[in-house]
């Protein structure tokens, strides 16, 4: 049953994402703000402005537009970056493995560490432990990440001259090997811990409330009547059934992720797929902007899939047929 | 995005480049390059340079691109400028210097541009560079692609001949004034013709690893993430360059940036923010260097236009009330944190010989505004805001309501002047609109009564003065005659200046435009912007603008 569940699921994802394109074409299409404006700037004569648009096709028709976007894209072919004159997709794929690395990071320093938090909270309900990391998580989950971004730089990056600034190397000296290895990883702390932040949050308070919910259960009261050891009811029975919900949160957790990245990668100088959207959004380089949101909209889609075979590993109840 | 963002982002603003003339003239004087002395060394007996270390800059965006012949973008240009050179730089007054040509004549009255070019300069891969890569780079390149040197020289080009490998002959239809100010490295650098020969130079793949002729060579980019430059050892210039590397990082927000300096990751930033100059100023290893260039242009004056298809605006007496009724001194102190001063007439002060100093703008009088209104026909109401009452094209009972647009980067010359027009009586409604829905809604839909956008002049009022009144550049092209104003005069003025050749015939033209086009008042002429760099010490030697690093050391 499962698999051809999954098969459905696979099935369904090209046309979603189509729709989700010509959507998106429409909206970027149909906003104000013209691309070739944005590129030529201050100067440049009427004659000018009419080559380049013929150049990227804005002087067709937006249904033809529309017409051979659909088809290239069906070709895998996202069209030529406006600013870059490079193929759109190399550009994103360029910097595509930059924002996997910090954001997969997050989402494992988030999911690890917002469970753990969520479990010793539980575990200590209404004492003061659960209560400092009740406080602890809502300030976390109320700070903007911009502002945990910058107060991060200034305390441990520039006060306490723990961590680089900026960037994802080191300038002066460019390492190679294995150095390499370790230079990014010094430079990927802080940016991590700061997107990180909030997700570690959201999925520690939600743990700790469902575990909670979990352990006033009559199942739970049975167990404990049976004699079964308070860490096995825990970890064993309770958490597991608490962790459904968990797992949904952390699956949606992935676009607030992506978003997430925009800003931290603009405070942090992470050459990643959030600021490239930012600047293409900002110059109107629409073959970027849609390629960005292929990745971003295909990366959601597979998350969910991915949220949907973990629930059938966690409850031997769900099945999906 | 941070929390001092509306004043940090007004240098970035000013940066931006999307509302200026990006003309970052090139290095002189105290760099000792040697001046058109027809006995300048090759540059194989030239005295070896080097030695300077490395220095490390923070540009603000992806330049995506390393041609700065096929874009006037600002961030190519300040990432590229430096594996690049002009025909001729320009000098801190902005006049013309030596560079690729070690001299020149002109003759036909201005009608003719003769370049003798510098012998023994090669390329960064060796190979010689003659004329035929000057005639290559304007025929097929900038006069296609670059969008400034395109409109402006175009035109009025009849021919480029190259009688031999050392001569290149621009001959002009009529005479051409501003041409020299125009083949810097900013508005006309040069390409190698054996790269780019045959090929689209928009996609060239040369674009994203260049070869030049400039004082530093391309090494690798990372898009988004660096570009590093090696000292080129075969650089024309004598000694030149002393650094042996150059890395520019990308660092996108500013305070960001000013961090990065502060914490040694960086030894030059372009732009320091209002609020942070005086710790930088206070920190004993970051010098500050102050100039009116930035890297999105030079010469800027924050403007306030009026647009003529408004009945409202139509009369000069409610252009001139606007104008008393803002105190300017109160922008160079709240918004600049004094990175400015009050602009004293059309033209800033930034070109000498074509600035007016007989000229006086309205002063901060709200009276005499209050006054002019009531004359105008606006009186005021109940509430003191103004109602017309008899004014031509407008009904009896309409209050006096202007929309305000700006980039929100420059909110907050939104909010000052909001609060200073609402105490005569002129009720403004901001609208922030990011710059290319603001490009489209002034100059193509002309849809707006008033808006804020920084002009720049660059170094000849040719390139950046003129699109403002000339009645033929009225839309669609953006930056340019936002204000919808239309004089015969003024236009045979401009074109009267731009045929005539030496400053000060030059100077006395502009002169009599700025006198008749300070009178119509088709804008408030706010403020002349500056700039601030910072570079931490031992780095040292810099010029402010384009090859900026061409004469710096980092060695300590």
């Amino acid at each position: 049953m499962n698999g051809r569940y999954l098969l459905r699921r696979v099935v369904q994802v090209p046309p979603t994402v189509l729709g989700i394109l010509v959507i998106a074409f429409l909206l970027v299409h149909l906003a104000p703000g013209d691309p070739i404006l944005a590129l030529a700037g201050a100067n440049g004569d009427e004659a000018y402005y009419a080559e380049m648009r013929a150049k990227f096709g804005l002087d067709r028709p937006l249904p033809e537009q529309l017409a051979i976007f659909v088809v290239n894209l069906i070709r895998f072919d996202l069209g030529t970056s406006y600013v870059q004159g490079r193929p759109a997709i190399d550009v994103i794929l360029e910097r595509l493995p930059s924002t996997m690395l910090l954001t997969v990071s997050a989402l494992a320093v988030a999911s690890v560490v917002g469970v753990a938090l969520g479990l010793f909270a539980a575990g200590r309900a209404n004492r003061r432990s659960d209560l400092t990391v009740s406080i602890l998580t809502l300030g976390l989950h109320a700070t903007p990440s911009f502002w945990l971004a910058q107060a991060a730089v200034l305390v441990l990056g520039l006060w306490a001259g723990w961590f680089p600034i900026s960037g994802m190397t080191s300038a002066r000296t460019p390492p190679a090997g294995l150095g390499l290895v370790v230079d990014v990883a010094h430079h990927l702390i802080l940016p991590v811990l700061v997107l990180a932040a909030t997700e570690m949050a959201v999925i520690a308070r939600l743990t700790r409330v469902r575990l909670l919910e979990e352990l006033s259960r009559d199942y739970v009261r049975t167990a404990r009547a049976k004699g079964v050891s308070e860490r096995r009811v825990l970890w064993r029975h309770a958490l597991p059934c608490a962790l459904i919900p968990v797992v949904t949160v952390i699956g949606g957790r992935v676009g607030h992720l992506v978003a997430g990245a925009v800003l931290v990668e603009a405070v942090f100088g992470w050459p990643g797929i959030g600021r490239l959207l930012l600047t293409s959004v900002q110059s109107r380089d629409l073959p970027i902007v849609l390629g960005i949101l292929l990745v971003i909209a295909s990366t959601v889609i597979v998350a969910n899939i991915v949220t949907d075979l973990i629930y059938v590993r966690l409850d031997p109840r769900i099945r999906f047929g | 995005m941070m929390s001092r963002v509306p004043l940090a982002v007004i240098l970035v603003g000013l940066v931006a480049g999307a509302c200026g003339v990006t003309a970052s003239p090139s290095p002189t004087g105290a760099s000792g390059r040697p001046s058109g002395s027809p006995s300048s060394p090759p540059a194989s007996e030239a005295p070896t340079g080097g030695g300077g270390g490395t220095l490390v800059v923070a540009i603000s965006a992806d330049p995506g691109h390393l041609n700065p012949a096929i874009t006037t973008s600002g961030a190519t240009h300040t990432a590229a400028e430096l594996i690049f050179n002009g025909l001729v730089g320009l000098d801190e007054n902005l006049e013309p210097v030596p560079e690729l040509a070690e001299s020149w004549t002109i003759d036909n009255d201005g009608a003719q541009y003769t370049f003798k070019l510098r012998d023994g300069v090669t390329w960064h891969d060796g190979t010689p560079f003659t004329s035929a890569d000057v005639k290559f780079t304007f025929e097929e390149v900038l006069l296609k692609l670059h969008a400034r040197t395109r409109s402006s020289v175009g035109p009025v080009l009849d021919g480029i001949d190259t009688p031999d490998a050392q001569t290149v002959v621009f001959r002009f239809k009529q005479p051409y004034a501003p041409l020299l100010r125009q083949l810097d490295v900013t508005e006309a650098p040069i390409l190698p013709k054996h790269i780019y020969q045959g090929s689209d130079p928009a996609k060239n793949p040369a674009n994203a690893a260049p070869v030049g002729t400039g004082p530093f060579a391309f090494e690798s980019y990372t898009p988004d993430s660096e570009i590093r430059l090696k000292r080129n050892d075969t650089y024309w210039a004598p000694a030149l360059p002393k650094l042996d590397e150059v890395v520019m990082r990308v660092i996108p927000e500013s305070g960001s940036q000013v961090i990065a300096l502060e914490a040694g990751e960086v030894d030059w930033i372009w732009g320091v923010p209002g609020p942070d100059e005086a710790r930088l100023d206070a920190d004993p290893e970051v010098e500050l260097l102050r100039t009116d260039r930035n890297p999105g242009g030079s010469n800027c004056i924050m403007t306030m236009s009026f647009n003529f298809d408004k009945p409202i605006l139509q009369d000069v007496r409610v252009r001139q009330a606007i104008a008393h009724a803002i105190d300017r001194q109160q922008i160079v102190d709240k918004i600049l944190f004094g990175q400015g001063r009050v602009a004293t007439a059309p033209i800033s002060s930034g070109i000498g010989w074509a600035h007016a100093d007989d000229i006086v703008l309205p002063a901060f009088d709200p009276t005499a505004a209050m006054a002019m209104l009531d004359q105008a026909g606006w009186k005021a109401g109940a509430d003191g805001m103004r109602i017309a009452a008899g004014v031509t094209g407008v009904a009896d009972g309409t209050p006096l309501a202007l929309d305000f647009l700006h980039f929100p980067t420059f909110a907050r010359y939104g909010e000052l002047l909001r609060s200073e027009l609402g105490a005569v009586g002129i009720e403004l409604t901001l609208e922030p609109l990011e710059p290319p829905v603001f490009a489209e809604t002034v100059f193509t839909k002309r849809d707006f009564d008033t808006n804020v956008i920084s002009y720049c002049n660059g170094p000849d009022p040719e390139i950046g003065v003129r699109r403002m009144f000339d009645s033929a550049q009225i839309g669609p092209v953006p930056f340019s005659n936002a204000a919808g104003y239309r004089d015969s005069a003024v236009d045979a003025l401009f074109t009267q200046a731009q045929q005539t050749v030496g400053n000060e015939a030059r100077g006395k033209i502009y002169g009599r435009i700025q006198q008749t086009v300070a009178a119509a008042q088709p804008y408030v002429w706010l403020v002349e912007t500056s700039g601030v760099r910072a570079y931490r010490l031992p780095c040292q030697g810099f010029q402010p603008y384009a090859q900026f690093a061409e004469a710096a050391t980092c060695a300590p």
